[in-house]
């Protein structure tokens, strides 16, 4: 592509990578943006806004441009745009139940949710299905139902802005970051790997703190002040969003 | 009174489930539907069935791992543990990846470190495949007779 002083894409991401110039990028972002709209469209229609997903979409692109590499024989368009669909496809995963989850199965996952906190402090260990069916007072098969289904969900607050909510409330994970001081100096190189890239300063605090530290599950729960379902959902997310990453750069190998 | 299965599986020494699913994302979930399955029968913990099927995951969801359009999962129950065999897998992916990663995301080896205590990449019917084991604790109540 072209921009209109007759700039190519390519001078404006080695102005951009090489003498960090941040007006290439911004040329870009805005060359690209009718891009994003065209994707943002595809995916409009399932209850977002079509802006939203345009601003979405736009955080893809932008990740796009600064990880491309100007050394490869690939257009930015090519490789903007399953970035561009990942990200609006992330947020879709990221919004919450999925609307295949029946409504009893969604709040069947939020009592067990309770339960699971209630017992791992009352039984001083995590508790079995059979316990928590018999406190649910369902039967196993239903508790196993409904933690399955909880693979379809996962809370907003994994992508939402970090800081203050409207409440006044701090984000609990907001606190992860005094935590782990140990993460900032760690020298494995994992850490800093690609795969990694998709992931906040939050999601990677939490599976360091897993499999780094060896934390459990509750371990992490009572450290951070989450449920101990919010720290498995979130787990289960970053991994996904590594493997995700992952794929999407070995593509383009 | 109603004999549950947990109370019939517990008096058992040994029980083994294999599973076969095509290697797509939809069926993934039927495998860790079994793994919760066996770990109601066998009343592990939450965070052990937690542990289980997140192993299972991470070698079933990495894409390059499984070698075919088809995944076998085997759960073997043993006194003091279950030992999960996954397969046919890429030896050459899975053992990059064990021996230090391939540096693109978090190694499998570590990841399966965490979650359970034995690895093991073995090769059976000519294929490959990895067996993991994870020591629970299991309550065994004296042996009653099935209804």
């Amino acid at each position: 592509m072209t921009a209109a002083g007759g700039t190519t894409d390519r001078e404006l991401l080695r102005r951009y990578h090489q003498g960090g110039d941040l007006e290439a990028r911004e040329q870009l972002i805005e060359q690209y943006l009718p891009l994003v709209r065209s994707l943002a469209r595809r995916y409009a229609n399932r209850g977002e806004q079509l802006e939203d997903l345009v601003q979405v979409g736009a955080i893809g692109l932008i990740k796009a441009i600064d990880r491309f590499d100007v050394d490869r024989g690939v257009e930015l368009s090519t490789y903007a745009t399953p970035n561009i669909i990942g990200e609006i496809k992330r947020h879709f995963r990221d919004k919450g139940w999925s609307i295949r989850v029946p409504r009893g199965l969604q709040e069947l996952n939020v009592r067990l949710s309770q339960l699971l906190e209630r017992l791992t402090a009352e039984l001083e260990r995590s508790p079995t299905i059979s316990e928590l069916a018999e406190a649910a007072g369902v039967t196993e098969e239903e508790v196993l139902e409904a933690l399955e289904s909880g693979q379809a969900y996962t809370t907003v607050s994994l992508s939402a802005p970090s800081g203050q909510g409207e409440d006044g409330q701090v984000d609990p994970l907001e606190s992860l970051g005094e935590l782990e001081h140990a993460y900032e100096v760690s020298e494995d190189r994992a850490v800093l790997a690609p795969g990694l890239e998709a992931l906040d300063e939050r999601e990677r605090r939490i599976l360091h703190l897993r499999f780094w530290e060896g934390l459990t599950q509750s371990q992490i729960a009572a450290q951070v002040g989450i449920s101990q379902m919010h720290v498995s959902r979130l787990i289960r997310r970053a991994l996904e969003k590594v493997r995700d990453e992952i794929a999407t750069g070995r593509r383009f190998e | 009174m109603r004999t549950s299965c947990a109370e019939v599986a517990r008096t058992l020494s040994a029980d083994s489930i294999t599973l076969s699913i095509p290697h797509a994302k939809p069926y993934h979930g039927v495998a860790r539907l079994v793994v919760g399955g066996l770990a109601a029968r066998l009343d592990l913990s939450y965070e052990h069935l937690e542990d289980l099927q997140l192993a299972l995951e991470s070698v079933l969801e990495r894409g390059g791992y499984v070698a075919g359009d088809e995944v076998t999962v085997r759960l073997l129950v043993e006194p003091d543990s279950v030992a999960m065999t996954i397969g046919p897998l890429d030896p050459v992916e899975v053992r990059a990846d064990l021996e230090g990663g391939r540096g693109d995301g978090i190694p499998l080896s570590r990841l399966l470190a965490t979650l359970v205590e034995e690895v093991a990449l073995e090769e059976a019917d000519g294929g490959h495949r990895l067996r993991l084991e994870k020591r629970v604790p299991m309550r065994r109540p004296e042996p009653r007779a099935p209804v």
